[in-house]
């Protein structure tokens, strides 16, 4: 009788079970999520109004600076005049102060306040206007600008944008670095995450000496095949509430902020106007929006903007079966490894031995990472994402970039051509390993243990251990 | 019930096992005695195919011994122990149906075995919350619970306290009643003595001396096993 589905069974359940499962599925991308939100929440909501009087002794600032919708700017005639003012008044928030300095232009602008510190808003408004007045007097007056000059100066702008000449649609090459990077990292992680534990799970049925019963009803291969498939099972019900709450949180953020989905689609359509029509008209109308938006003080991050217009061109259920794929049998190549490696030792310090020339290559791709990225399609990337000990990082970098089918066929060929390769011989060292307490292996043991049809020898001093 | 015939097993430059042969008798207790590393623990494994001899055979109730046949033994390894983090119940219940029970009638005879040795409130504690020899009383009890033919316990009582060594020695027996065949691997002369039918002594990968305890003590004008062991293992 197969005993493999009673072994995945316990291994999956046993973890499954755990409240640490649940605490990593659930609770930690929800406190991403938060943290990320908190800061977008609390920078939409409508501050206090802040009122600020301007003491200006060289005369350079008054009545330059201009109130927003947070801030409302009080011109005052002296110093002393505005500090009683400040003192007897609760709705006055600072005092902006450019002392008179007798040669050159002023240095040091001051914000005197009460008690409470003023918010970061008024001070970088107040921070931005003095800097912005300052230099438009310096043109105004050296060089003869407008002010009106000078905004056409400062508007100018102008966006390279990587296209696709067949499709017309934006390269985005930030949004692929990044949802590359992070596909890469996320394989690697769950890769050795899950690895590890198979690992780890060896050794506990070595060190429990568990294996000894469990290997009269199962081969030690099922054993180990069993472990390694329900650790896995494990990693993919982790994978796929991750995607399920990430959803959930997708369509949340849509429901309550449809505007920035709205913008961004708006954008989308127009870019594919542009590319038949003028350019010209398009950078106009973005500049006009731009300049609306900023006007609103809706302060959407325009690079925020371009990383949803960025992923709402990417193919995700192409990425989530390629990172599935890869993580599949990248996991089934390393897990393999990791098992053998747990059954050759008896803790977890002496494991280093055997688990850091696995890590090696994964982690290698892991820190050329900048290098590929900057030539996804140079030899380098292509190499590293054909070796089926590398690829599964380096091909998930590369796939948003673009990569040749063929490329793609036969990294994944090799792949499936290696894990099983590595299967087996991580079977044969286990099988040896796994009965041989109380001794560490040596290189030259696993050597051994894989051209061998034999087991290792009990340890005959480990029974003196219970000798009465 | 088990011959062994001329089985012999090397690692490496090592003779584990040199041409040992044996008869394990129906419904006997067949103590395996000797020294440490004398084999006794290769041979077991060899009997409960996790290793596989180099040459020689073996025979269950008659036949060539089959894997299927290692269904049919129940076995307490001297290195023994259990999933820690797991619960009792679960534990047992899971290594039970490794063995080819189905739940149902697993719960229901660890309930029965529970009860009897007075464990049942343990079910659904974590195993490593028990004593040792807590623990120890779980693992007899899910070795036996499959209605082994052929029990092999491999030094059953270390780390049993003598109230609960009692008990175990009990138990034994009452399977012996019921026609378990059992082999019992030890140290302990006392106890071997107490309990076994028959002997076999291997040291240095041999049998030293073998046949039915009576004989041998006889022959060794009575003296107590510990010192037939001594004697023999020194000459």
């Amino acid at each position: 009788m197969n005993k493999i589905p009673l072994v995945i069974q316990r291994e999956y359940l046993t973890r499954v079970k755990k409240p640490s499962f649940w605490i990593l599925t659930i609770v930690v991308p929800v406190l991403l999520a938060v943290v990320y939100a908190i800061p977008i929440i609390l920078a939409s909501r409508p501050l206090e109004h802040a009122h600020v009087l301007v003491v200006d002794d060289t005369g350079l600032f008054q009545d330059q600076f201009r109130s927003s919708r947070d801030i409302t700017y009080h011109g005052a005639g002296s110093i002393d005049y505005a500090r009683r003012q400040l003192q007897q008044h609760d709705s006055l928030d600072a005092i902006i102060y450019i002392p008179a300095r007798e040669t050159t232009l002023p240095r040091d602008a001051y914000l005197f306040y009460r008690s409470d510190t003023p918010s970061l808003t008024v001070q970088t408004d107040a921070q931005n206007q003095l800097q912005e007045i300052l230099r438009n007097r310096i043109l105004l007056d050296v060089h003869g600008l407008t002010p009106d000059d000078y905004a056409l100066l400062t508007s100018t702008h102008i966006r390279l944008r990587a296209q696709d000449i067949e499709t017309g649609r934006d390269g985005f090459l930030q949004v692929k670095i990044v949802v590359g990077a992070l596909l890469a990292l996320l394989v690697f992680i769950a890769v050795f995450m899950f690895g590890s534990q198979v690992m780890r799970g060896v050794m506990e049925e070595k060190t429990s000496r568990i294996v000894e019963i469990i290997v009269c009803s199962v081969k030690p291969f099922q054993l180990m095949m069993g472990k390694v498939v329900g650790i896995g099972l494990v990693g993919l019900t982790q994978f796929a509430l991750w995607v399920l709450l990430a959803g959930a949180l997708v369509t949340g953020v849509q429901l309550t902020h449809a505007d920035l989905f709205e913008q961004a689609s708006a954008r989308h359509s127009k870019t594919e106007i542009a590319t038949k029509g003028s350019e010209a008209t398009y950078q106009y109308q973005t500049e006009q929006e731009r300049a609306a938006q900023y006007q609103a003080g809706q302060g959407i991050d325009n690079s925020l903007q371009d990383l949803i217009e960025g992923l709402t061109g990417i193919n995700f259920a192409m990425l989530i079966l390629l990172f599935l794929f890869y993580f599949v049998f990248g996991y089934l190549l390393y897990a393999s490894l990791f098992a053998a490696a747990g059954s050759l030792v008896d803790n977890e310090t002496d494991s280093q031995q055997f688990t850091l020339p696995l890590t090696i290559p994964l982690l290698l791709t892991l820190l050329l990472l900048p290098s590929m990225v900057g030539q996804p399609s140079g030899s380098l990337s292509v190499w590293l994402s054909l070796i089926p000990f590398t690829s599964p990082v380096a091909m998930l970098l590369r796939i948003p970039f673009g990569v040749p089918f063929w490329q793609v066929l036969l990294s994944m060929l090799l792949l499936l051509a290696t894990f099983p390769l590595c299967i087996w011989a991580a079977a044969k060292v286990y099988r040896s390993a796994i009965l041989r307490y109380g001794q560490k292996a040596s290189w030259r043991e696993v050597w051994h243990f894989l051209r061998s049809n034999t087991e290792a020898r009990p340890s005959a001093h480990s029974s003196a251990s219970h000798t009465q | 019930m088990l011959t062994i015939d001329n089985i012999s097993k090397t690692y490496g430059s090592f003779r584990a096992l040199d041409g040992i042969n044996l008869h394990v008798g129906q419904g006997k207790v067949f103590g395996l005695l000797g020294p440490n590393g004398a084999g006794k623990t290769t041979l077991i494994r060899i009997i409960n195919h996790i290793i596989a001899p180099d040459s020689g055979s073996i025979l269950f109730s008659g036949h060539p011994m089959t894997a299927e046949d290692v269904a049919q033994i129940g076995y307490l390894p001297e290195e023994r122990g259990l999933y820690k983090k797991m619960r009792v119940g679960e534990q047992a219940v899971y290594l039970a149906r490794l063995k080819g029970l189905d739940k149902t009638t697993a719960e229901q005879r660890l309930h029965q075995w529970f009860g009897r040795l007075e464990i049942d409130s343990w079910w659904n504690r974590r195993v490593e919350e028990l004593s040792k020899g807590m623990q120890q009383k779980v693992q007899f009890v899910v070795t036996v619970l499959h209605n082994p033919a052929l029990l092999i316990l491999d030094e059953p009582f270390s780390g049993f306290d003598p109230v609960n060594a009692d008990l175990l020695k009990r138990e034994i027996l009452r399977l012996k009643e019921q026609g378990t065949t059992i082999i019992f691997s030890t140290h302990n002369m006392p106890s071997a003595e107490e309990l076994c039918d028959d002997i076999a002594l291997i040291h240095h990968a041999r049998v030293m001396l073998c046949g039915p305890l009576a004989d041998i003590k006889a022959s060794h004008q009575g003296l107590p096993l510990d010192r037939i062991f001594i004697n023999t293992v020194q000459n």
